[in-house]
């Protein structure tokens, strides 16, 4: 543990040093995404017929499939990573100060994966705004897709705003330090910007926290992504009231090993051992044993529920989604993952930084395939079974299995291009470690005992 | 209990002595209650016949109660078999027609009633009370169908027509017909077929579910469509559909856009809402809206390609909220329809009834003569003979020759009906059990194929969609295909 100031020259690092890796990283970033581009240029041309979807029922096929259960996965990444961040300002949890913009960040990137994820899944996505937008005001009294639109919506403009808020802090003081060629855009950000408003700034951004750690359980994760499934009775294996808080800890899991990772990433590039600590992934990575429990807790009680005595169609699906490998091998790797988590607890030197970027790929990984294999499985077991080619097939197309690529490309190239124009560790958190440098230096004992307790 | 306990109630003299206690308690005669008690367990020992029990208590139920709700199905198909005088023995009026009695009887004893069919359910009424309720207060049309399944036998004639009228894809099947086995062999009876056309729901979930209108309900006449111009591909409506009868235009649609008729397209109010999707969006059964729209002529306004391409008639389209339509009249006496569905050879519609000038009956074989007969005194033809020594037939024996040709008893149901989508079209058949699984049919899909409109080449159908939209998947395969490696 290092027990080096943190400084404004730490946090401007990535704006000012450009590595070799930096560029490798860009390249290898931008070819997935331009690989996935063309695969979807290829099936604008086509049609959706490039993909392994078909029609279920009679067609023996899955209506919905990978660009569903991505879209699942990239929305709970976001959610989650504002759920932190808001948590963070909210309950003073001062410890992840550091890692807040990243995961406000990871919000704003894996909402444009998810969104973008919508685009390439549509039919006919020239028809998006006005189909949408110009039967809004019918649409939006039953159909929770166009819930699910509106909420996004909302979300992703209270994280810019939420962003936007307390960068001005930031570039204002910073500015002298900042590269001339991104002027306007500084110009831009730190509009009408007067001291006096830093007090203002601090409460907004307080109940947009608030607002935030309201709508997620009740709107986001908990609520209308999970209806857009947990509503249709006739399929069994998502009719479900316990889908929202499900879904919400899907969402928490995937976020804090995406901060997890992304964090890890940046005290790698930045040699910011001083300021992302082994404290913070410590705590992160108990946030995540937590989170991993509920998650296989409400497993739990889906099949116990789907199989003691359920209605037919529920004990088929239930049974179904239970034996299904991939269902096995997910559930597995949390469980391992949360054994691992308390093990570390328990005996500290169990703990490694490696170890808990696996254990964020591990449950990363896990939640991609079991939201998946959810969206498929509705399909595959509907309550009118009768047909023979139900349940049907599908195994993602090449282009599906592009599109993972290319959003994980198009979410890592976010991060290295904002990076490069505002500073990616808040300005309070440097000031705010800098306080406990003079007063109570952060060495490994003291977190040990952090833990601990 | 002991073994001389002298109660007839298999709980034994204190059960007995209680329910007399509580018996006493009412205002109605206990000893009626305990003789009529007494009896009742004789009859589920098999030592008093369903009908002796009834006949024995009716005159004192009316007595006690002024109504006598008895009567059992057993009852009933007991009278029909044996008492040549059955029905007078529900209400013993001679005079009073059948329907007319039936209408006294209500909707719940018409359930039971000759030949009728009833939805089985909850506390809705029945499609068929409505009618014999003459409830014709239902606003506007609302289009749907009854299908016989009793009657269909797979030929896939329906499925062809569909897919000639609209241009379908190979696997777009709009109208698919399965056959099916239930593994519990005590499940299989009747044809075990199912016709599943779009079920047209008045609560249908695709349409709740679309974030863009364009899956609607036609405010005209019911029917529910997709705008092509509007749907943006989504595919929430076939994810919320419980029947799975949405198909999804994956790619470009084998016939072009130009081979296919504006009327056959645009609808009476200029929205694109039938034949085959374009690529990209959604489609499924439209019960034929340039035939109700009057395009493509006066004559065809309430039919559907399918219900005119079924040879045996198992399918009557028309306005399931009129009593008088080809549905509504079919559900009124299906053995009866059915029968005149038999004599009349194809494209018989019940709501205009058979022409009996028409019949040779130099082409008749006897029995089709005794239907024949049987018939016309059923429809009110002919007179009946007014007992057994007369000369010809009696009501009785008309209803039993129908009914052994046609079947006595035939029950009605809606698919999935507890799922809440009020779907307009009813079953006239079994409804299959929730295990059971689709066998092979009479007929091949594949077997199947109509004439396109661009090219005049025949399309041949296919019965699982995937295996066609397998071709464009992109895999290593399809790559290699492709790539002059």
């Amino acid at each position: 543990m290092s027990t080096k100031t943190p400084n404004e020259d730490d946090i401007l690092r990535p704006i000012r040093n450009t590595s070799k890796n930096y560029y490798i990283l860009f390249g290898a970033a931008l070819l997935a995404f331009a690989a996935f581009l063309v695969g979807w240029a290829y099936q604008l041309q086509q049609g959706l017929v490039v993909t392994n979807l078909s029609d279920w029922g009679s067609g023996g096929g899955v209506t919905w499939g990978l660009y569903i259960g991505a879209f699942i996965w990239w929305v709970g990444i976001a959610h989650g990573g504002i759920i932190l961040s808001a948590a963070v300002r909210l309950l003073g949890m001062d410890r992840y100060m550091p890692v807040a913009r990243l995961a406000e960040m990871l919000t704003l990137a894996g909402l444009s994966a998810a969104g973008f994820y919508i685009i390439v899944h549509m039919g006919r996505p020239d028809r998006m705004v006005t189909s949408i937008i110009g039967h809004y005001h019918i649409t939006v009294h039953n159909s929770p897709l166009v819930w699910d639109v509106t909420v996004i919506t909302a979300y992703f403009v209270l994280t810019a705003t939420y962003l936007a808020l307390t960068i001005r802090y930031d570039v204002t003081r910073l500015r002298d330090q900042l590269p001339d060629h991104f002027d306007p855009i500084y110009n831009v950000l730190t509009l009408g910007y007067s001291e006096s408003e830093d007090k203002i700034i601090e409460r907004m951004v307080w109940w947009l926290a608030l607002a935030i750690i309201i709508m997620a359980p009740l709107l986001l994760h908990g609520g209308v992504i999970p209806w857009l499934f947990a509503v249709l009775p006739g399929m069994p294996a998502w009719f479900s009231a316990v889908q929202g808080p499900q879904f919400l800890t899907i969402a928490l899991t995937s976020a804090i090993s995406g901060v997890i990772l992304i964090s890890a990433a940046f005290r790698y590039a930045y040699d910011w051992d001083h300021i992302i600590t082994d404290d913070v992934f410590r705590g992160l990575l108990l946030w995540l044993g937590f989170f991993s429990l509920l998650f296989l807790w409400l497993q739990l009680q889906q099949n116990v529920v789907g199989m003691f005595a359920a209605p037919l169609d529920t004990a088929v699906a239930q049974e179904a989604t239970l034996f299904h490998p991939i269902y096995l091998l997910s559930m597995g790797m949390v469980f391992g993952t949360l054994v691992y988590i308390f093990a570390q607890t328990i005996r500290p030197s169990l703990f490694t930084r490696t170890r808990a970027m696996a254990a964020g790929v591990t449950v990363l990984l896990a939640t991609l395939m079991e939201k998946i294999l959810f969206v498929v499985e509705g399909f595959l077991h509907p309550t009118f079974e009768i047909y023979a080619a139900t349940p049907g097939v599908y195994f993602p197309s090449l282009i599906e299995w592009l599109s993972l690529v290319g959003t994980v490309g198009m979410v890592v190239l976010f991060f290295l291009v904002l990076a490069k124009v505002i500073p990616v560790v808040e300005l309070h958190a440097i000031e705010h470690l800098r306080e406990d440098h003079g007063h109570e230096p952060v060495d490994e004992s003291a977190s040990k005992q952090e833990v601990e307790a | 209990m002991s073994a001389d306990d002298e109660s007839f109630h298999p709980l034994g003299q204190e059960w007995e002595d209680d329910l007399e206690a509580m018996l006493d308690d009412t205002e109605y005669d206990t000893d009626l209650g305990m003789q009529m008690a007494e009896d009742a367990m004789r009859v589920t020992k098999g030592e008093l016949s369903e009908a002796e029990f009834h006949e024995q208590y009716h005159e004192d139920m009316m007595e006690e109660f002024g109504q006598d709700d008895r009567p059992t199905e057993q009852a009933l198909e007991e009278m029909e078999a044996n008492a040549s005088n059955a029905l007078e023995a529900f209400e013993g009026d001679e005079d009073m027609d059948r329907r007319e009695m039936m209408k006294k009887m209500g909707a719940g004893a018409a359930f039971l009633g000759l030949g009728a069919a009833a939805t089985f359910g909850d506390d809705e009424p029945s499609v068929d009370a409505a009618a014999q309720e003459d409830d014709d207060d239902n606003d506007g049309t609302q289009w749907g169908m009854v299908i016989d399944l009793e009657q269909c036998d797979g030929c896939l004639s329906c499925v062809q027509a569909c897919a000639e009228e609209n241009q379908l894809d190979a696997g777009v099947n709009w109208m698919y017909v399965l056959d099916y086995e239930d593994p519990e062999e005590d499940l299989n009876s009747g044809r075990q077929r199912l016709v599943r056309p779009c079920q047209h729901c008045s609560d249908a979930p695709c349409e709740k579910v679309c974030p863009t209108t364009a899956r609607h309900t036609r405010e005209s006449d019911g029917l529910v469509l997709t705008d092509y111009e509007v749907c943006i591909g989504c595919r929430y409506c076939q994810v919320a559909c419980p029947y799975g009868v949405n198909y999804f235009q994956w790619d470009e649609p084998d016939v072009a856009a130009e081979a296919i008729d504006n009327d056959h397209v645009y609808d009476e109010r200029g929205r694109p809402v039938d034949s085959r999707a374009p690529r990209g969006v959604m489609s499924k059964c439209t019960m034929c809206p340039s035939h109700q729209d009057g395009k493509q002529g006066e004559e065809m306004i309430g039919t559907t390609a399918c219900e005119t391409a079924c040879p045996p008639d198992a399918i009557q389209f028309g306005d399931m909220n009129d009593s008088e339509s080809a549905p509504q009249q079919y559900l009124d006496n299906v053995a009866l329809t059915r029968a005149k569905s038999e004599l009349a050879g194809n494209n018989f519609a019940p709501e205009e009834g058979l022409d009996y000038d028409e019949l040779e009956e130099d082409d008749l074989d006897d029995a089709e003569e005794d239907l024949l007969e049987a018939v016309r005194i059923l429809d009110g033809e002919d007179e009946p003979a007014e007992d057994d020594d007369d000369d010809g037939m009696t009501e009785t024996e008309a209803e039993r020759i129908v009914q052994g040709e046609e079947g006595s008893h035939a029950s009605t149901f809606k698919l999935l009906e507890d799922v809440g989508t009020n779907p307009n079209v009813v079953y006239v058949g079994n409804e299959p059990g929730p295990n059971a699984e689709q066998t092979e049919g009479p007929v091949d899909y594949e077997q199947m194929d109509y004439e396109r409109a661009d090219n005049g080449e025949d399309q041949v159908l296919a019965d699982v969609r995937k295996d066609v939209t397998d071709e464009g998947t992109v895999d290593l395969d399809y790559i290699s295909e492709r790539m002059p490696i």
